[in-house]
């Protein structure tokens, strides 16, 4: 089974990420990709170089900042190749990130195919783009939605999506967060919002402009919001 | 002297970072190199003389010192070739001296400035602080005291939003063609978010918040020039000057607003209103009407009118209807309806803010109860007027508009106990 884990990280621990965490999380990389656990992963830019797209009565808004503002921020994922939920949430407890804020484990659909990322092409920048739902939008739309293969297809084929796929619902979801060296684990999203992420795609652009063409072209402009997030690799500071 | 390098700054330096941040996609450094170039024509042009083309001066010295910066960082070598080869092209010499730099060959890379500085991935705040920076040359202090907040807000501002650019990566462009359409609305609302910021100032705020005004109608223009297809920026360029026209008149000398009815329409600069029509006209013969161009052509019939009642009231109703039409907006609906109480009666207005009030869409803003009062004032109901004259005061904030209501709210409440 595939799970992804989000990391969303708290402002007010940032401090305490320290050279402890930093080998920790440096030792966690290290073993989860000799391991094969590690699928894929990046670190993203903050939110506030987030911008959010949808579309409302066949107008495009695009909106600076993430797609809802909580104090927990997604601040990167890794994608894991593990046995069950429980491995998974225990790989989250490891992860440092989950001493400084939240991780949460969602699983993805047995379908989605795993695939490690290329380095960006030349003159290229990747973002993740999460696919979010609107408490805004009447659930009896979803019974409208549009095929989301097309787009998909069609990303494919241009060398933009790099990856992506569905989530579990968020119901199904474990959020781990380590406070005095003991995890504690929560049913549910690290968010308690009404608005969740119901999926991602890693796109490969050629700059915001091209991201923001991708995303409004997805099925769930319409229905959700999609939040742009460019990826932040670690030898960038 | 002073005025020549001042002139010089204002016309100049917009040109001068939108070509630096194309060249060195460095927006910093641009602007460092824009305030040196000026500083050292302020120290040089009183003992050389100014230059005989200033613009092409100031852009060499800038650029000039732009290579420097970077020969000393070694990382950007390919940038200052190009750099190298763009001045030796413009000047026809290998000279590092400005003076041979009198044919000016630099592209206005000012239309990709403004579609960058206004991209919509930027918030609304962020967009006009760096437009005003980056394109006008207005230090972050003065922006800040402009929009009354902190300096320090200001700079984490523009640095945020300079960063959002580098990092998300907003490109440095022109839409294309086809996107136009999309793009420049966004970029004419930060311009007229400019200006109504400066027209609103009090005569006895800041200088700098006034001062907006011209930094706007300055920008619109540049807008009018690049964009030479596009009418809507024309409209809008109209439709500032038509409104900074009446600006000597709409307030009075103890600082209260003068209603348009009762200006003093004398005062009313010809120069500007003649200035407007001809730009509207200009958009308006491009046959694609937009919501700018409208309100402009509102504008223009009250500064046709010699007076208030001479005004072509049905005409404006109508104008207004189209840009109901277009916009959905309940705040035209509102000014529609005080466009048709002077074309066919307070009466007919009054049923339009029924509608407008039903709907809810308003709730809170002090104009809808303000213009309700005014309606039942004409009709001489006046115990009704005043209660909604109360009304609006108390949702009207500080300053002059809550004045005037109060004034207007004194005299119905005479008339009342001189009725009742």
């Amino acid at each position: 089974m595939r799970y992804m884990l989000i990391h969303a990280a708290d402002p007010d621990l940032a401090s305490k990420w320290d050279d402890e965490a930093q080998a920790a999380f440096s030792a966690w990389i290290e073993e989860t990709i000799r391991t094969g656990v590690n699928l894929q992963g990046s670190r993203l830019r903050p939110t506030a170089d987030a911008t959010t797209v949808k579309i409302r009565d066949g107008e495009l808004i695009i909106t600076d900042g993430p797609f809802v503002e909580t104090k927990e921020q997604v601040a990167g994922y890794d994608l894991l190749e593990c046995a069950s939920l429980d491995e998974a949430v225990r790989w989250a407890g490891r992860h440092p990130s989950s001493w400084v804020g939240a991780i949460e484990v969602r699983a993805l659909p047995e379908r989605a195919p795993a695939a490690p990322l290329p380095k960006p092409g030349e003159g290229k920048i990747q973002y993740l783009m999460l696919v979010c739902t609107d408490p805004a939008v009447d659930a009896r739309e979803f019974d409208r939605i549009e095929p989301v293969d097309p787009w998909v297809a069609d990303t494919d084929g241009q060398g933009i999506r790099l990856y992506g796929s569905e989530l579990e619902p968020p119901s199904g979801a474990r959020t781990v967060r380590v406070r005095d060296s003991s995890a504690i684990v929560t049913d549910g999203p690290f968010a308690e919002t009404k608005e969740q992420i119901a999926g991602f795609d890693v796109l490969e652009c050629a700059d915001l402009d091209e991201a923001i063409e991708v995303a409004r072209r997805h099925p769930m402009a319409r229905l959700g919001v999609l939040e742009v997030r460019p990826f932040w690799p670690f030898e960038e500071d | 002297m002073g005025t020549v390098a001042a002139d010089a700054f204002r016309q100049e330096w917009g040109r001068i970072t939108a070509a630096l941040i194309h060249q060195t996609g460095d927006w910093d450094l641009a602007e460092e190199c824009a305030q040196d170039a000026f500083a050292q024509a302020l120290r040089r042009w009183p003992r050389d003389g100014v230059p005989n083309r200033p613009g092409a001066w100031l852009m060499t010295v800038a650029r000039n010192g732009a290579i420097d910066r970077l020969r000393r960082s070694s990382t950007y070598r390919a940038k200052v070739e190009e750099l190298a080869v763009m001045a030796t092209r413009e000047t026809g010499t290998d000279s590092r001296e400005p003076d041979a730099a009198d044919d000016d060959g630099v592209p206005d890379e000012r239309l990709r400035l403004i579609f960058t500085c206004c991209h919509p991935a930027l918030a609304m705040e962020a967009r006009v602080a760096l437009t005003l920076r980056t394109l006008t040359g207005l230090s972050t202090a003065e922006i800040a005291r402009a929009f009354l907040v902190p300096e320090a807000t200001m700079a984490k501002r523009l640095v945020r939003a300079k960063h959002k650019i580098a990092n998300a990566r907003i490109p440095y462009r022109v839409p294309p063609a086809d996107a136009l359409p999309e793009r420049v609305p966004g970029v004419l609302a930060v311009l007229y978010l400019v200006f109504n910021e400066g027209y609103s100032a009090s005569a006895g705020e800041n200088l700098i918040r006034r001062d907006l005004c011209d930094q706007a109608v300055a920008l619109a223009q540049v807008l009018a020039e690049l964009l030479p297809g596009e009418p809507e920026p024309k409209g809008l360029l109209a439709l500032m000057l038509y409104q900074r026209s009446r600006q000597a008149a709409r307030v009075n000398d103890r600082g209260d607003l003068v209603t348009l009815e009762d200006q003093d329409r004398a005062r009313w600069d010809q120069v500007q209103i003649g200035l407007a029509r001809r730009h509207l006209e200009e958009a308006l013969a491009a046959r694609r009407p937009g919501q700018y161009q409208i309100q402009a052509a509102i504008a223009g019939c009250h500064a046709a009118a010699p007076t208030a009642q001479a005004t072509d009231w049905p005409r404006i109703a109508r104008l207004y209807q189209l840009l109901a039409d277009m916009t959905g907006s309940p705040v035209i609906e509102l000014n529609r309806a005080v466009a048709v109480a002077m074309a066919d009666g307070p009466a007919a207005g009054l049923a339009i803010l029924r509608r407008l009030e039903a709907d809810d869409a308003l709730a809170g803003y002090y104009l809808l109860p303000a213009t309700r009062a005014d309606f039942l004032r004409r009709l001489g109901r006046s115990d009704e007027a005043a209660s909604a004259y109360e009304e609006a005061a108390a949702l009207a904030g500080t300053g002059p508009e809550r004045r005037f209501l109060n004034a207007r709210l004194a005299e119905v409440r005479s008339q009342a106990q001189r009725g009742g």
